[in-house]
């Protein structure tokens, strides 16, 4: 179906990672392939190869021969191709090119030409094998993370393409929106149609992928299949710095934290949001000092809106804080939070990194900023644009500013989506450091792995309301890893 | 239920206009309540046309706006009508202008807003190919409407970050316009980018003749309000010319 002959690509800018050299892959009709490997490794950029943003959208000097279906691929323009071959991607808040679902259903059908009979038709059979009559006439933008995902993979779908082609679907989904897309894609794969997903998380495709397919430096590296990967230890599978293939492995990897001194006690908290009753109630809830909890729940349960109660930005939100004995009105006590949000392109704004991290304070300690950003790895780039690093950079920064205000507690809101391992291993680290620092840090996260590496305490969240809080000692584990079903 | 343009709201109502009927009415509604024309036929043409978003808002379910339109309608009308022949001076001139301006501008900018709310993306893509606009003019502008909530929603993102900085947007203004300017256009740019690629990648192209599986068409509604807008137009012509 595929034939990928030495391939070697070079992007024309030259900042651009993910360069290939002397691909060679062939993939028959019907395989599930998983591509992985750590970012910039080029993944994505054979993606584009098959699917045809290579050459036609992203330019760069390219040789050897991409075939579909015995067609080269350079030779077809992008709306012929576009009819054999669908594309899901990484953002799901960039996807859609309507306002409604519906229309954006129809959307691949209706630049295809085909008659209306026809694309209603295909509208009804996508809408009832996913599932998503719920989400037929409503605006996308009222939509949550995974429903936008699923609305993208449906629209791809009822184009009928014969190949899917997914870069880093998952990244911001949350675990039951994961299972979803792993009803997808099996949905796809027993009608026959071809599937390459490009992955940082590997567990949930296991049961699917048919080969999983290593990158390293533009170049494929290993192949399994996916008995012989899960037959791999999972210092192996780290090693080749890739995230556990199943999530039983990562049952092992917690580090148990010091016992700390005394908490933040919330009491009483409660919000509205304009048009409802009530958004979140918590009676109780308590923060050790110097110490990470994680917040887990499904997507909507409120876990985002707690954190943004927390750090005063709902201002409408009622509670008090009891801590060593004195209690502070909540909108006080918020003063002392710092939330580091998911999209970090939202919350840079200087010319400098030196810039950024001193920004909205009033001290002027560069000497105490320099101290931050070396502890961050960031010194070397104290006189670069902040826009101009990479992901994790950005997020660094956003974090050394965090530090640098001298709030006590620290709020990250999915530090970890769609970070690979070594990435994530960073991120946790740097968690680490900050509880040694006498940070206390609370984390909204979807990542059962990072918890385990990171947190010390659970906040079970549901409908608004506190559901449970437990720490993580053996017993806490367990209950953990019943949340993420994965036991 | 359908969702709107740019604000995107739902609506449950199932009244609906065709969009050329929606452009036919926001193009009389602006033209004559703006041209600034008074006396004569025209004391019964004003508040005929300032009558139309409030009936369209109540046709389709958003009886709050409707009723705020109208009272800050009335209002402004009272105003000129009986509180500035009342005074003299500066406070005349005060009130004639603010009044003025909610008099003549309130209605197109309710009409309009009634239409953004209430069209589909894809709506007004079958509308303007029933009238031959070409698909390089209509693709771009249904981008535009797209980005409206976009940029709604990055913004509101900003703010809030700006908010945890201790940024306030007092201390400087100029330097606040671009902390909120900058990552707004980056991330914009960024999506934009993105949406290219997606739909590109869904076949949008300008050589195929696409389909469209929107229904319009006109009905009932859509005739009442074009013999209205015709009528309008007439007595608006008739009126220039000094015959009414």
């Amino acid at each position: 179906m595929i034939q990928i002959e030495n391939v070697t690509f070079t992007y024309n800018n030259s900042e651009e990672k993910g360069n290939l050299k002397n691909i060679n892959l062939s993939i028959n009709q019907g395989e599930v392939v998983l591509l992985c490997g750590e970012s910039g490794c080029g993944k994505t950029t054979l993606t584009r190869l098959i699917n045809g943003l290579i050459p036609w959208y992203y330019e760069g000097e390219l040789t050897g021969s991409v075939k579909v279906a015995d067609k080269e691929i350079r030779e077809q323009p992008l709306h012929t191709l576009s009819q054999q071959i669908g594309s899901v991607f990484q953002n799901p808040r960039s996807q859609f090119f309507n306002v409604d679902t519906t229309s954006e259903i129809a959307f691949s059908c209706e630049n295809q030409g085909l008659p209306e009979t026809e694309i209603q038709r295909r509208i009804r059979q996508t809408v009832s094998l996913f599932h998503i009559g719920n989400l037929m006439d409503r605006n996308i933008f009222h939509l949550s993370g995974g429903e936008k995902q699923k609305i993208a993979c449906a629209s791809v779908s009822a184009g009928e393409p014969e190949i899917y082609v997914l870069d880093e679907p998952s990244s911001n989904l949350d675990v039951t929106a994961i299972d979803d897309l792993r009803d997808i894609i099996s949905c796809w794969k027993a009608a026959g149609k071809t599937v390459i997903v490009a992955e940082h998380r590997l567990y949930y495709l296991m049961e699917l992928a048919d080969r999983i397919i290593h990158m390293r430096h533009g170049e494929i590296c290993h192949e399994w299949t996916s008995e012989a990967f899960l037959k791999m230890s999972q210092a192996e599978v780290e090693k080749f710095g890739l995230r556990p293939a199943s999530l039983k492995q990562i049952c092992g990897i917690h580090r148990f934290g010091a016992h700390s001194s005394g908490s933040y006690k919330v009491r009483h908290l409660a919000f509205a949001y304009k048009g409802e009753k009530q958004s979140l109630n918590i009676p109780n809830l308590s923060l050790p000092h110097s110490a990470a909890a994680a917040v887990i729940g499904k997507n909507g349960a409120g876990k985002s809106t707690l954190l943004r109660c927390l750090c005063g930005l709902e201002k409408k939100c009622s509670g008090e804080v009891e801590t060593d004995n004195k209690t502070y009105p909540l909108r006080k006590w918020a003063k002392k939070c710092y939330l580091v949000m998911q999209d970090v392109n939202h919350q840079l704004f200087t010319e400098s990194v030196l810039d950024e991290v001193v920004l909205g304070t009033d001290s002027t300690d560069m000497e105490k900023a320099e101290n931050i950003l070396n502890q961050l790895d960031l010194l070397p780039f104290k006189e670069r644009h902040p826009m101009s690093l990479s992901g994790g950079q950005k997020q660094r920064v956003a974090i050394a500013g965090a530090i640098f205000s001298g709030k006590d507690i620290l709020l990250f809101d999915e530090p970890t989506s769609g970070l690979d391992f070594r990435h994530m291993e960073q991120v946790a680290g740097l968690m680490q450091q900050l509880k040694r620092q006498g940070k206390t840090l609370l984390i909204v996260t979807h990542d059962p792995e990072f918890i385990l590496k990171t947190c010390d305490n659970i906040i079970h969240i549901d409908n608004g309301s506190l559901t449970e809080q437990y720490s993580l000692d053996r017993a806490g584990i367990a209950k953990l890893l019943d949340f993420f079903e994965l036991r | 239920m359908s969702v709107g343009l740019i604000s995107g709201s739902e609506n449950t109502a199932h009244f609906t206009l065709d969009p050329r009927t929606k452009l036919a009415l926001v193009a009389t509604v602006c033209t004559i309540m703006i041209s600034g024309r008074v006396g004569g036929i025209m004391t019964v043409i004003h508040p005929i046309l300032a009558l139309v978003p409030f009936v369209l808002l109540l046709f389709s379910r958003r009886v709050k706006a409707a009723v705020c339109y109208m009272i800050a309608y009335a209002a402004a009308y009272s105003m000129i009508s009986f509180v500035m022949p009342a005074t003299s001076g500066i406070i005349s001139i005060l009130i004639g202008a603010t009044a003025g301006i909610i008099y003549r501008m309130m209605p197109s900018l309710i009409t309009g807003y009634f239409v953004v709310n209430t069209t589909k993306v894809s709506e007004f893509n079958a509308a303007m190919e029933h009238m031959h606009v070409s698909t390089k003019i209509t693709i771009p502008m249904s981008v535009m409407f797209r980005f409206f909530p976009t940029i709604k929603e990055e913004s509101s993102a900003i703010k809030d970050a700006m908010h945890m900085r201790g940024i306030s947007s007092l201390r400087n203004p100029m330097e606040m316009l671009e902390y909120r300017l900058v990552p707004l256009l980056m991330s914009v740019v960024k999506i934009g980018e993105e949406l290219s690629i997606s739909a590109l990648t869904r076949g949008l192209s300008g050589d195929i003749k696409r389909t469209n599986i929107c229904k319009i068409g006109f009905h009932f509604p859509d005739l009442v309000c074009f013999l209205l807008c015709i009528v309008c137009w007439i007595c608006f012509v008739l009126h220039m010319g000094g015959i009414v």
